[in-house]
Protein backbone atom coordinates (compact mmCIF):
# COMPACT_ATOMS: atom_id res chain seq x y z
CA UNK A 1 0.00 0.00 0.00
CA UNK A 2 1.27 3.45 -0.86
CA UNK A 3 -0.03 6.61 0.60
CA UNK A 4 1.02 9.00 -1.87
CA UNK A 5 -1.02 8.09 -5.09
CA UNK A 6 -4.92 8.93 -5.41
CA UNK A 7 -7.49 8.84 -7.76
CA UNK A 8 -10.23 11.07 -8.57
CA UNK A 9 -13.35 10.40 -10.70
CA UNK A 10 -14.52 13.74 -12.10
CA UNK A 11 -18.67 12.54 -13.73
CA UNK A 12 -21.21 15.21 -15.41
CA UNK A 13 -23.80 13.46 -14.32
CA UNK A 14 -25.96 14.89 -17.22
CA UNK A 15 -23.69 12.19 -19.73
CA UNK A 16 -25.75 9.21 -18.39
CA UNK A 17 -25.04 6.12 -16.57
CA UNK A 18 -22.38 4.92 -19.50
CA UNK A 19 -20.37 7.53 -18.42
CA UNK A 20 -20.75 6.89 -14.89
CA UNK A 21 -19.82 3.45 -15.23
CA UNK A 22 -17.17 3.16 -17.97
CA UNK A 23 -15.14 6.44 -15.52
CA UNK A 24 -15.72 4.84 -12.28
CA UNK A 25 -14.91 1.38 -13.81
CA UNK A 26 -11.14 2.41 -14.84
CA UNK A 27 -11.58 4.02 -11.54
CA UNK A 28 -11.78 0.70 -9.73
CA UNK A 29 -9.82 -1.18 -11.98
CA UNK A 30 -6.45 1.28 -11.74
CA UNK A 31 -6.67 1.81 -7.88
CA UNK A 32 -6.74 -2.12 -7.11
CA UNK A 33 -3.56 -2.52 -9.00
CA UNK A 34 -2.37 1.13 -7.39
CA UNK A 35 -3.33 -0.24 -3.76
CA UNK A 36 -4.54 3.15 -3.31
CA UNK A 37 -8.03 4.56 -3.35
CA UNK A 38 -10.56 6.60 -5.18
CA UNK A 39 -13.12 9.65 -5.14
CA UNK A 40 -15.69 10.75 -6.90
CA UNK A 41 -16.48 14.34 -8.05
CA UNK A 42 -20.07 14.38 -9.49
CA UNK A 43 -20.87 17.40 -11.37
CA UNK A 44 -24.14 18.46 -12.00
CA UNK A 45 -27.35 20.76 -11.25
CA UNK A 46 -29.91 20.70 -8.33
CA UNK A 47 -30.86 16.57 -8.77
CA UNK A 48 -29.08 14.03 -6.57
CA UNK A 49 -27.56 10.80 -7.91
CA UNK A 50 -30.41 8.31 -8.18
CA UNK A 51 -30.00 5.12 -5.61
CA UNK A 52 -29.33 3.12 -8.90
CA UNK A 53 -26.15 6.00 -9.19
CA UNK A 54 -24.84 5.66 -5.87
CA UNK A 55 -25.00 1.61 -6.27
CA UNK A 56 -22.15 2.31 -9.18
CA UNK A 57 -20.04 4.32 -7.08
CA UNK A 58 -20.16 2.04 -3.98
CA UNK A 59 -16.30 1.47 -4.12
CA UNK A 60 -15.22 5.10 -3.49
CA UNK A 61 -13.76 6.79 -0.60
CA UNK A 62 -15.57 10.10 -1.26
CA UNK A 63 -18.40 10.92 -3.19
CA UNK A 64 -18.65 14.95 -3.76
CA UNK A 65 -21.42 16.64 -5.62
CA UNK A 66 -20.76 19.69 -7.50
CA UNK A 67 -23.87 22.03 -7.97
CA UNK A 68 -24.78 24.59 -10.06
CA UNK A 69 -27.42 25.21 -12.41
CA UNK A 70 -25.38 25.84 -15.31
CA UNK A 71 -24.15 22.11 -15.31
CA UNK A 72 -27.47 20.60 -15.48
CA UNK A 73 -27.16 19.91 -19.35
CA UNK A 74 -23.84 18.45 -19.24
CA UNK A 75 -23.02 20.37 -22.76
CA UNK A 76 -21.31 23.32 -21.41
CA UNK A 77 -17.86 21.98 -21.42
CA UNK A 78 -15.81 25.13 -20.11
CA UNK A 79 -18.43 25.38 -17.23
CA UNK A 80 -17.70 21.46 -15.91
CA UNK A 81 -14.62 22.26 -15.97
CA UNK A 82 -14.51 25.66 -14.43
CA UNK A 83 -16.35 24.24 -11.43
CA UNK A 84 -14.77 21.09 -11.24
CA UNK A 85 -11.82 23.07 -11.04
CA UNK A 86 -13.26 25.01 -7.83
CA UNK A 87 -13.68 21.77 -5.87
CA UNK A 88 -10.57 20.14 -6.14
CA UNK A 89 -7.96 21.08 -3.32
CA UNK A 90 -4.27 21.58 -3.48
CA UNK A 91 -3.11 17.80 -3.85
CA UNK A 92 -0.82 16.52 -0.88
CA UNK A 93 -0.88 12.86 -3.40
CA UNK A 94 0.35 12.63 -7.03
CA UNK A 95 -3.28 12.73 -8.87
CA UNK A 96 -4.34 11.02 -11.37
CA UNK A 97 -7.72 12.84 -12.22
CA UNK A 98 -10.24 10.55 -14.55
CA UNK A 99 -12.94 11.77 -16.91
CA UNK A 100 -15.39 9.78 -19.31
CA UNK A 101 -13.92 8.24 -22.42
CA UNK A 102 -15.47 9.56 -25.31
CA UNK A 103 -14.74 12.86 -27.57
CA UNK A 104 -16.18 15.28 -25.73
CA UNK A 105 -14.71 13.59 -22.05
CA UNK A 106 -11.01 14.31 -23.80
CA UNK A 107 -12.34 17.80 -24.69
CA UNK A 108 -13.47 18.16 -20.50
CA UNK A 109 -9.87 16.98 -19.86
CA UNK A 110 -8.03 18.96 -22.05
CA UNK A 111 -10.23 22.48 -20.48
CA UNK A 112 -9.38 20.91 -16.92
CA UNK A 113 -5.85 20.60 -17.29
CA UNK A 114 -5.69 23.89 -18.15
CA UNK A 115 -8.10 25.02 -15.54
CA UNK A 116 -5.81 23.51 -12.85
CA UNK A 117 -2.52 23.99 -15.02
CA UNK A 118 -1.22 20.81 -14.63
CA UNK A 119 -0.54 17.78 -17.08
CA UNK A 120 -3.05 16.19 -19.86
CA UNK A 121 -2.04 12.78 -19.66
CA UNK A 122 -5.23 12.22 -22.43
CA UNK A 123 -6.49 9.59 -23.71
CA UNK A 124 -4.41 6.87 -22.40
CA UNK A 125 -4.70 2.58 -23.07
CA UNK A 126 -3.33 2.19 -19.54
CA UNK A 127 -1.99 4.06 -16.19
CA UNK A 128 -0.37 2.18 -13.18
CA UNK A 129 1.65 3.18 -10.37
CA UNK A 130 5.32 2.21 -10.09
CA UNK A 131 5.37 3.57 -6.17
CA UNK A 132 6.90 6.84 -7.43
CA UNK A 133 4.70 7.89 -10.21
CA UNK A 134 1.69 7.54 -12.16
CA UNK A 135 2.95 5.47 -15.87
CA UNK A 136 0.86 5.97 -18.51
CA UNK A 137 0.61 4.40 -21.96
CA UNK A 138 -0.68 6.29 -25.06
CA UNK A 139 -1.04 5.04 -28.64
CA UNK A 140 0.41 7.50 -31.04
CA UNK A 141 1.42 7.63 -34.92
CA UNK A 142 -2.08 6.17 -35.64
CA UNK A 143 -2.05 3.47 -33.33
CA UNK A 144 1.37 2.13 -34.77
CA UNK A 145 3.49 3.08 -32.12
CA UNK A 146 2.96 3.09 -28.28
CA UNK A 147 4.80 5.97 -25.58
CA UNK A 148 4.79 5.26 -22.32
CA UNK A 149 5.09 8.89 -20.21
CA UNK A 150 5.86 9.14 -16.54
CA UNK A 151 4.17 11.80 -14.69
CA UNK A 152 6.48 14.16 -12.94
CA UNK A 153 3.97 17.00 -11.70
CA UNK A 154 1.51 17.02 -9.31
CA UNK A 155 -1.60 16.28 -11.36
CA UNK A 156 -2.91 14.77 -14.44
CA UNK A 157 -6.12 14.09 -16.51
CA UNK A 158 -6.82 11.04 -18.35
CA UNK A 159 -9.61 9.10 -19.85
CA UNK A 160 -9.17 5.31 -19.94
CA UNK A 161 -11.36 2.57 -21.17
CA UNK A 162 -10.94 -0.59 -19.15
CA UNK A 163 -14.63 -1.67 -19.02
CA UNK A 164 -17.19 -1.13 -16.75
CA UNK A 165 -17.38 -0.51 -13.18
CA UNK A 166 -19.02 -3.91 -11.00
CA UNK A 167 -22.10 -2.85 -9.14
CA UNK A 168 -21.56 -3.05 -5.61
CA UNK A 169 -23.22 -4.31 -2.70
CA UNK A 170 -21.50 -1.93 0.07
CA UNK A 171 -22.98 1.21 1.68
CA UNK A 172 -21.88 3.71 -0.56
CA UNK A 173 -19.87 6.71 1.25
CA UNK A 174 -22.22 9.97 2.30
CA UNK A 175 -22.82 12.45 -0.70
CA UNK A 176 -21.32 16.08 -0.50
CA UNK A 177 -22.66 18.84 -1.29
CA UNK A 178 -20.72 22.08 -3.18
CA UNK A 179 -22.84 24.48 -4.53
CA UNK A 180 -20.97 26.76 -6.28
CA UNK A 181 -22.26 30.25 -5.76
CA UNK A 182 -19.43 31.81 -8.27
CA UNK A 183 -21.38 32.35 -12.16
CA UNK A 184 -19.48 30.13 -14.66
CA UNK A 185 -18.40 30.34 -18.72
CA UNK A 186 -21.66 31.08 -20.65
CA UNK A 187 -21.73 28.31 -23.44
CA UNK A 188 -21.48 29.52 -26.89
CA UNK A 189 -24.72 30.48 -29.14
CA UNK A 190 -25.40 27.69 -30.92
CA UNK A 191 -28.05 26.97 -33.28
CA UNK A 192 -29.60 23.01 -33.84
CA UNK A 193 -31.10 21.81 -36.59
CA UNK A 194 -32.23 18.83 -37.80
CA UNK A 195 -29.75 16.74 -40.24
CA UNK A 196 -30.34 15.12 -43.30
CA UNK A 197 -29.35 11.56 -40.97
CA UNK A 198 -32.36 9.02 -40.92
CA UNK A 199 -30.36 7.07 -39.00
CA UNK A 200 -29.93 6.83 -35.25
CA UNK A 201 -26.38 7.28 -34.50
CA UNK A 202 -23.83 4.91 -33.45
CA UNK A 203 -23.51 5.34 -30.35
CA UNK A 204 -25.57 3.24 -27.98
CA UNK A 205 -26.58 1.16 -30.87
CA UNK A 206 -27.56 -2.57 -30.41
CA UNK A 207 -26.63 -3.09 -34.03
CA UNK A 208 -23.75 -1.35 -36.40
CA UNK A 209 -23.61 -1.66 -40.18
CA UNK A 210 -20.41 -0.31 -41.20
CA UNK A 211 -18.41 0.66 -44.45
CA UNK A 212 -14.60 0.69 -45.30
CA UNK A 213 -12.30 2.13 -48.09
CA UNK A 214 -13.08 -1.07 -50.08
CA UNK A 215 -17.01 0.19 -49.97
CA UNK A 216 -17.81 2.76 -52.92
CA UNK A 217 -20.80 5.60 -52.64
CA UNK A 218 -23.30 2.80 -54.13
CA UNK A 219 -22.03 0.11 -51.50
CA UNK A 220 -22.57 3.21 -48.80
CA UNK A 221 -26.22 3.52 -50.25
CA UNK A 222 -26.80 0.09 -49.98
CA UNK A 223 -25.61 -0.18 -46.18
CA UNK A 224 -27.85 2.57 -45.54
CA UNK A 225 -30.79 1.02 -46.45
CA UNK A 226 -30.02 -2.38 -44.72
CA UNK A 227 -29.03 -0.45 -41.37
CA UNK A 228 -32.76 1.22 -42.20
CA UNK A 229 -34.21 -2.19 -42.96
CA UNK A 230 -32.58 -3.37 -39.50
CA UNK A 231 -33.32 -0.65 -37.56
CA UNK A 232 -29.68 -0.30 -37.05
CA UNK A 233 -27.37 2.53 -37.24
CA UNK A 234 -24.38 3.34 -39.99
CA UNK A 235 -20.98 3.98 -39.00
CA UNK A 236 -17.73 3.69 -41.49
CA UNK A 237 -14.17 3.73 -40.73
CA UNK A 238 -11.63 6.99 -41.04
CA UNK A 239 -10.95 6.28 -44.79
CA UNK A 240 -14.47 5.91 -45.70
CA UNK A 241 -15.11 9.15 -43.94
CA UNK A 242 -11.75 10.56 -45.70
CA UNK A 243 -13.61 9.66 -49.20
CA UNK A 244 -16.58 11.41 -48.44
CA UNK A 245 -18.86 8.70 -48.17
CA UNK A 246 -19.99 8.61 -44.37
CA UNK A 247 -20.18 11.97 -41.95
CA UNK A 248 -17.72 12.11 -39.80
CA UNK A 249 -20.02 11.70 -36.90
CA UNK A 250 -20.19 8.42 -37.87
CA UNK A 251 -16.95 7.66 -37.62
CA UNK A 252 -16.32 4.41 -35.37
CA UNK A 253 -12.34 3.77 -34.43
CA UNK A 254 -9.86 5.39 -31.96
CA UNK A 255 -10.29 9.27 -33.23
CA UNK A 256 -13.86 8.77 -33.79
CA UNK A 257 -16.71 6.74 -31.92
CA UNK A 258 -16.19 4.06 -29.53
CA UNK A 259 -19.35 1.62 -30.12
CA UNK A 260 -20.70 -1.18 -28.06
CA UNK A 261 -22.88 -2.59 -29.88
CA UNK A 262 -23.92 -6.33 -29.67
CA UNK A 263 -23.51 -6.89 -33.17
CA UNK A 264 -20.92 -5.06 -36.02
CA UNK A 265 -21.25 -5.78 -39.64
CA UNK A 266 -17.86 -4.35 -40.91
CA UNK A 267 -17.82 -4.61 -44.84
CA UNK A 268 -14.74 -3.81 -46.67
CA UNK A 269 -12.97 -3.22 -43.79
CA UNK A 270 -9.07 -4.46 -43.17
CA UNK A 271 -9.15 -3.76 -39.37
CA UNK A 272 -6.66 -1.55 -38.79
CA UNK A 273 -5.77 -1.65 -34.65
CA UNK A 274 -7.24 1.89 -34.93
CA UNK A 275 -10.34 1.37 -35.95
CA UNK A 276 -10.58 -1.57 -33.61
CA UNK A 277 -10.05 0.61 -30.91
CA UNK A 278 -13.48 1.95 -31.15
CA UNK A 279 -15.22 -1.39 -31.03
CA UNK A 280 -16.42 -2.98 -27.46
CA UNK A 281 -14.49 -6.53 -26.70
CA UNK A 282 -17.93 -8.07 -26.28
CA UNK A 283 -19.10 -6.71 -29.28
CA UNK A 284 -19.77 -9.76 -31.79
CA UNK A 285 -17.87 -8.77 -35.25
CA UNK A 286 -19.39 -10.14 -38.58
CA UNK A 287 -16.91 -9.15 -41.20
CA UNK A 288 -17.15 -9.35 -44.69
CA UNK A 289 -13.85 -8.42 -47.21
CA UNK A 290 -12.96 -10.00 -50.37
CA UNK A 291 -9.54 -10.83 -49.00
CA UNK A 292 -9.01 -13.77 -47.11
CA UNK A 293 -5.87 -12.85 -45.65
CA UNK A 294 -7.83 -9.02 -44.34
CA UNK A 295 -6.83 -8.81 -40.32
CA UNK A 296 -10.33 -8.01 -39.66
CA UNK A 297 -10.77 -11.87 -39.89
CA UNK A 298 -7.81 -12.54 -37.38
CA UNK A 299 -10.81 -10.71 -34.47
CA UNK A 300 -14.37 -11.28 -35.69
CA UNK A 301 -16.44 -13.54 -35.14
CA UNK A 302 -18.33 -14.68 -38.32
CA UNK A 303 -16.75 -13.98 -41.27
CA UNK A 304 -17.41 -13.84 -45.33
CA UNK A 305 -14.77 -13.82 -48.02
CA UNK A 306 -17.03 -11.66 -50.53
CA UNK A 307 -17.52 -9.24 -53.23
CA UNK A 308 -19.76 -6.78 -51.52
CA UNK A 309 -21.00 -6.00 -55.02
CA UNK A 310 -22.71 -9.33 -55.00
CA UNK A 311 -23.12 -10.09 -51.29
CA UNK A 312 -25.02 -6.33 -50.17
CA UNK A 313 -27.33 -7.06 -52.91
CA UNK A 314 -28.14 -10.39 -52.01
CA UNK A 315 -28.91 -9.57 -47.96
CA UNK A 316 -31.27 -7.02 -49.26
CA UNK A 317 -33.26 -9.39 -51.01
CA UNK A 318 -33.62 -11.45 -48.43
CA UNK A 319 -34.57 -8.81 -46.44
CA UNK A 320 -37.65 -7.27 -47.61
CA UNK A 321 -38.44 -3.42 -46.73
CA UNK B 1 -10.10 39.46 -41.37
CA UNK B 2 -7.15 37.84 -39.93
CA UNK B 3 -7.36 33.97 -40.68
CA UNK B 4 -4.32 32.33 -39.08
CA UNK B 5 -3.82 28.50 -39.85
CA UNK B 6 -1.71 25.83 -37.88
CA UNK B 7 -0.66 22.73 -39.24
CA UNK B 8 1.27 19.92 -37.65
CA UNK B 9 1.48 17.15 -40.48
CA UNK B 10 1.40 13.14 -39.33
CA UNK B 11 3.71 10.45 -41.13
CA UNK B 12 2.23 9.38 -44.26
CA UNK B 13 0.12 5.90 -43.32
CA UNK B 14 0.35 4.57 -47.01
CA UNK B 15 3.85 3.54 -46.09
CA UNK B 16 6.17 2.06 -43.25
CA UNK B 17 6.92 4.05 -40.02
CA UNK B 18 10.28 5.78 -40.67
CA UNK B 19 12.70 4.62 -37.86
CA UNK B 20 11.72 6.79 -34.87
CA UNK B 21 13.75 6.43 -31.27
CA UNK B 22 13.55 8.54 -27.88
CA UNK B 23 16.86 10.08 -27.47
CA UNK B 24 17.18 12.21 -24.13
CA UNK B 25 14.08 12.67 -23.44
CA UNK B 26 13.12 13.78 -26.95
CA UNK B 27 11.73 12.23 -29.93
CA UNK B 28 14.75 11.36 -32.69
CA UNK B 29 13.39 10.73 -36.21
CA UNK B 30 15.40 9.59 -39.31
CA UNK B 31 15.69 11.61 -42.40
CA UNK B 32 13.54 9.70 -44.34
CA UNK B 33 10.20 10.57 -42.94
CA UNK B 34 7.50 11.32 -44.86
CA UNK B 35 5.83 13.88 -43.19
CA UNK B 36 2.15 15.03 -45.01
CA UNK B 37 -0.64 16.87 -44.14
CA UNK B 38 -2.95 14.85 -42.23
CA UNK B 39 -7.13 14.92 -43.08
CA UNK B 40 -7.54 17.89 -40.59
CA UNK B 41 -4.68 19.76 -41.10
CA UNK B 42 -5.85 19.58 -44.89
CA UNK B 43 -9.35 20.62 -43.92
CA UNK B 44 -8.29 23.37 -42.03
CA UNK B 45 -6.53 24.78 -44.89
CA UNK B 46 -9.07 24.29 -47.13
CA UNK B 47 -11.60 26.10 -44.85
CA UNK B 48 -9.00 29.20 -44.45
CA UNK B 49 -9.11 29.15 -48.15
CA UNK B 50 -12.53 28.59 -49.25
CA UNK B 51 -13.32 31.95 -46.70
CA UNK B 52 -11.15 33.89 -48.33
CA UNK B 53 -12.40 33.01 -51.97
CA UNK B 54 -15.36 34.62 -51.11
CA UNK B 55 -14.15 38.05 -49.52
CA UNK B 56 -10.70 39.92 -50.38
CA UNK B 57 -10.23 41.05 -46.91
CA UNK B 58 -9.51 37.96 -45.27
CA UNK B 59 -5.74 37.62 -45.05
CA UNK B 60 -4.69 34.02 -44.06
CA UNK B 61 -1.08 32.97 -42.47
CA UNK B 62 -0.04 29.83 -41.82
CA UNK B 63 2.37 28.33 -39.26
CA UNK B 64 3.73 24.65 -40.76
CA UNK B 65 5.50 23.06 -37.17
CA UNK B 66 9.23 22.51 -37.59
CA UNK B 67 10.89 18.85 -37.89
CA UNK B 68 11.18 16.50 -39.78
CA UNK B 69 10.68 16.63 -44.08
CA UNK B 70 9.75 20.40 -43.21
CA UNK B 71 10.95 21.87 -46.42
CA UNK B 72 8.98 19.30 -48.40
CA UNK B 73 6.15 20.22 -45.87
CA UNK B 74 6.53 23.88 -46.20
CA UNK B 75 6.36 23.74 -50.59
CA UNK B 76 3.55 21.91 -50.55
CA UNK B 77 1.44 24.27 -48.37
CA UNK B 78 3.23 27.56 -50.26
CA UNK B 79 1.50 25.83 -53.57
CA UNK B 80 -1.60 27.07 -52.44
CA UNK B 81 -0.27 30.34 -51.79
CA UNK B 82 -1.17 31.72 -48.04
CA UNK B 83 -0.63 35.22 -47.72
CA UNK B 84 1.91 34.50 -45.44
CA UNK B 85 3.88 31.29 -44.52
CA UNK B 86 6.25 30.15 -41.74
CA UNK B 87 8.24 27.64 -39.94
CA UNK B 88 6.73 27.18 -36.43
CA UNK B 89 9.84 25.79 -34.08
CA UNK B 90 9.10 24.52 -30.77
CA UNK B 91 11.78 24.11 -28.61
CA UNK B 92 12.30 21.84 -27.35
CA UNK B 93 9.04 19.66 -29.47
CA UNK B 94 7.44 17.61 -27.24
CA UNK B 95 4.22 17.39 -28.69
CA UNK B 96 2.47 14.42 -26.28
CA UNK B 97 2.84 17.23 -23.41
CA UNK B 98 -0.36 19.47 -25.03
CA UNK B 99 0.26 21.76 -22.05
CA UNK B 100 3.01 22.62 -22.99
CA UNK B 101 3.35 23.22 -26.66
CA UNK B 102 0.24 24.86 -25.60
CA UNK B 103 2.38 27.20 -23.64
CA UNK B 104 4.36 27.72 -26.05
CA UNK B 105 2.48 28.54 -29.36
CA UNK B 106 0.57 31.33 -26.88
CA UNK B 107 3.53 32.68 -25.95
CA UNK B 108 4.84 33.10 -29.87
CA UNK B 109 1.87 34.35 -31.11
CA UNK B 110 1.69 37.10 -28.18
CA UNK B 111 5.49 37.89 -28.88
CA UNK B 112 4.76 38.37 -32.72
CA UNK B 113 1.44 40.07 -31.75
CA UNK B 114 -0.77 37.39 -33.95
CA UNK B 115 -4.30 38.54 -32.97
CA UNK B 116 -6.35 36.35 -35.29
CA UNK B 117 -9.81 36.47 -36.27
CA UNK B 118 -10.01 33.02 -36.69
CA UNK B 119 -7.78 30.35 -35.87
CA UNK B 120 -8.20 27.15 -37.61
CA UNK B 121 -6.55 24.45 -36.29
CA UNK B 122 -7.09 20.44 -37.06
CA UNK B 123 -8.65 18.48 -34.27
CA UNK B 124 -4.91 16.86 -34.03
CA UNK B 125 -1.91 18.55 -33.64
CA UNK B 126 0.47 16.03 -35.47
CA UNK B 127 1.47 12.31 -35.19
CA UNK B 128 1.51 12.60 -31.00
CA UNK B 129 -1.29 14.58 -29.89
CA UNK B 130 -4.94 13.18 -29.21
CA UNK B 131 -6.86 16.23 -29.85
CA UNK B 132 -5.43 18.27 -26.68
CA UNK B 133 -3.97 20.34 -27.68
CA UNK B 134 -6.17 22.54 -30.02
CA UNK B 135 -8.34 23.05 -26.87
CA UNK B 136 -5.43 24.18 -24.76
CA UNK B 137 -4.16 26.30 -26.76
CA UNK B 138 -8.29 27.95 -26.99
CA UNK B 139 -7.94 28.17 -23.22
CA UNK B 140 -4.51 29.32 -22.89
CA UNK B 141 -5.35 32.36 -25.39
CA UNK B 142 -8.71 33.03 -23.78
CA UNK B 143 -10.91 32.43 -26.74
CA UNK B 144 -13.95 30.33 -27.19
CA UNK B 145 -13.45 27.40 -29.00
CA UNK B 146 -15.91 25.35 -31.19
CA UNK B 147 -14.31 21.99 -31.71
CA UNK B 148 -14.82 19.33 -34.38
CA UNK B 149 -15.57 22.38 -37.08
CA UNK B 150 -16.88 20.80 -40.66
CA UNK B 151 -17.49 23.48 -42.45
CA UNK B 152 -17.71 27.45 -42.59
CA UNK B 153 -19.18 30.06 -44.79
CA UNK B 154 -19.98 33.59 -44.95
CA UNK B 155 -23.89 34.39 -43.96
CA UNK B 156 -25.22 37.76 -44.67
CA UNK B 157 -21.42 38.90 -44.43
CA UNK B 158 -20.86 36.93 -41.02
CA UNK B 159 -19.01 33.83 -39.95
CA UNK B 160 -20.86 30.73 -39.74
CA UNK B 161 -19.60 27.70 -38.55
CA UNK B 162 -21.14 24.15 -38.63
CA UNK B 163 -20.78 20.82 -37.19
CA UNK B 164 -22.84 17.99 -36.59
CA UNK B 165 -23.39 16.15 -33.30
CA UNK B 166 -25.41 12.69 -33.72
CA UNK B 167 -28.08 13.74 -35.95
CA UNK B 168 -28.34 17.60 -35.57
CA UNK B 169 -26.40 20.53 -37.27
CA UNK B 170 -24.93 22.91 -34.80
CA UNK B 171 -24.14 26.50 -36.33
CA UNK B 172 -22.02 28.82 -34.24
CA UNK B 173 -22.23 32.99 -35.35
CA UNK B 174 -19.20 33.87 -33.50
CA UNK B 175 -19.14 37.40 -32.05
CA UNK B 176 -15.21 37.93 -31.60
CA UNK B 177 -12.28 35.96 -31.96
CA UNK B 178 -12.42 32.08 -32.27
CA UNK B 179 -10.31 29.01 -32.11
CA UNK B 180 -11.86 26.24 -34.30
CA UNK B 181 -10.67 22.55 -34.35
CA UNK B 182 -11.34 20.99 -38.08
CA UNK B 183 -12.29 17.74 -38.59
CA UNK B 184 -12.35 15.70 -41.80
CA UNK B 185 -15.32 16.17 -44.12
CA UNK B 186 -16.11 16.17 -47.69
CA UNK B 187 -17.06 20.13 -47.97
CA UNK B 188 -12.82 20.48 -46.13
CA UNK B 189 -11.69 18.59 -48.73
CA UNK B 190 -8.55 20.16 -49.72
CA UNK B 191 -8.47 21.04 -53.49
CA UNK B 192 -5.27 21.21 -55.81
CA UNK B 193 -2.58 23.07 -56.00
CA UNK B 194 -2.48 24.97 -59.62
CA UNK B 195 0.76 23.21 -61.01
CA UNK B 196 2.35 27.16 -61.86
CA UNK B 197 2.06 27.31 -57.94
CA UNK B 198 3.78 23.94 -56.65
CA UNK B 199 6.89 25.08 -59.28
CA UNK B 200 6.80 28.38 -57.75
CA UNK B 201 6.75 26.37 -54.17
CA UNK B 202 10.10 25.04 -55.51
CA UNK B 203 12.53 27.77 -55.53
CA UNK B 204 11.00 29.73 -52.33
CA UNK B 205 12.45 29.88 -48.73
CA UNK B 206 10.27 30.38 -45.52
CA UNK B 207 11.30 32.13 -42.27
CA UNK B 208 10.26 30.60 -39.11
CA UNK B 209 9.07 31.51 -35.73
CA UNK B 210 10.95 29.79 -32.51
CA UNK B 211 8.90 28.81 -29.51
CA UNK B 212 11.17 28.35 -26.44
CA UNK B 213 9.75 26.60 -23.36
CA UNK B 214 11.92 26.30 -19.66
CA UNK B 215 13.35 22.97 -18.88
CA UNK B 216 9.90 22.09 -16.66
CA UNK B 217 9.12 18.97 -17.40
CA UNK B 218 5.76 16.97 -16.42
CA UNK B 219 5.64 14.34 -18.39
CA UNK B 220 8.63 12.39 -19.04
CA UNK B 221 8.91 9.69 -21.98
CA UNK B 222 10.22 7.02 -20.54
CA UNK B 223 9.72 3.88 -23.81
CA UNK B 224 8.59 4.33 -27.32
CA UNK B 225 7.86 1.08 -28.77
CA UNK B 226 5.82 -0.73 -31.54
CA UNK B 227 2.32 -1.13 -30.78
CA UNK B 228 1.01 -4.52 -29.23
CA UNK B 229 -1.11 -6.98 -31.54
CA UNK B 230 -4.90 -6.23 -31.21
CA UNK B 231 -5.98 -9.07 -28.45
CA UNK B 232 -9.45 -10.20 -29.69
CA UNK B 233 -9.28 -13.34 -30.48
CA UNK B 234 -12.55 -13.96 -32.39
CA UNK B 235 -11.85 -16.90 -33.45
CA UNK B 236 -13.61 -16.10 -36.79
CA UNK B 237 -16.02 -18.86 -38.06
CA UNK B 238 -16.05 -18.21 -42.31
CA UNK B 239 -19.33 -18.93 -43.53
CA UNK B 240 -19.08 -20.63 -46.81
CA UNK B 241 -21.32 -21.59 -49.80
CA UNK B 242 -22.28 -19.59 -52.49
CA UNK B 243 -23.26 -16.38 -51.70
CA UNK B 244 -26.80 -16.49 -51.13
CA UNK B 245 -26.15 -19.35 -48.54
CA UNK B 246 -23.22 -16.74 -46.94
CA UNK B 247 -26.25 -13.98 -46.99
CA UNK B 248 -29.11 -16.05 -45.29
CA UNK B 249 -26.47 -17.04 -43.04
CA UNK B 250 -25.51 -13.57 -42.00
CA UNK B 251 -29.17 -12.11 -42.29
CA UNK B 252 -29.75 -14.56 -39.50
CA UNK B 253 -27.29 -13.25 -37.16
CA UNK B 254 -28.38 -9.89 -38.15
CA UNK B 255 -32.01 -10.64 -37.60
CA UNK B 256 -31.68 -12.00 -34.55
CA UNK B 257 -29.90 -9.32 -32.93
CA UNK B 258 -32.44 -6.22 -34.68
CA UNK B 259 -35.43 -8.49 -33.17
CA UNK B 260 -33.99 -8.52 -29.71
Amino acid sequence: MNGTARIIAVIPLAWGDEALLETTGAAQQISVDAGCGFDVVLLGGAAQPSEQQRAILAAAGRIQLVAHDMLESGDNLPALATAAARALTAPTEQQLLLVPPGADGEELAALLAAQLDCALLGRCTRAAWDGEAWLIERAVWGGRQTLSLRLTGQRGVASLRLGRAQRGTAEPATLDVLHIQESLPEPLEIEQTRSEQRLAPVQGARLVVSGGRGVNEQGFAQLEELAARLDAALGGSLPAVDAGMVPVARQVGISGHFVSAEVYLAVGISGTPQHLAGISNATCILAVNKDPAADIFKVANVGVVAEWEQLLPALLAQLPG
Amino acid sequence: MNILVLLAGVADNRYPLHEIRLDNGLISESGNSRRVLSPFDEGALELALKLRDQRQDCHVEVLVLGGSNQDNLLRSVAAFKPDRLRCLQLQPCRLWDAALSSEQITAVLSGESLRPDLLLIGREFGDLDEGGLPVMLAARLGLPLFSLTQYVQWQDGKLSLLRERGTCQQWHRPTGPLVASVTNDRRNKLRHPLMKNVMMAKKMSFGSLDAPADNAVSLHPEQLQPAREVQRGGNCRMLEGDVQTQAAALLSYLKRESQA
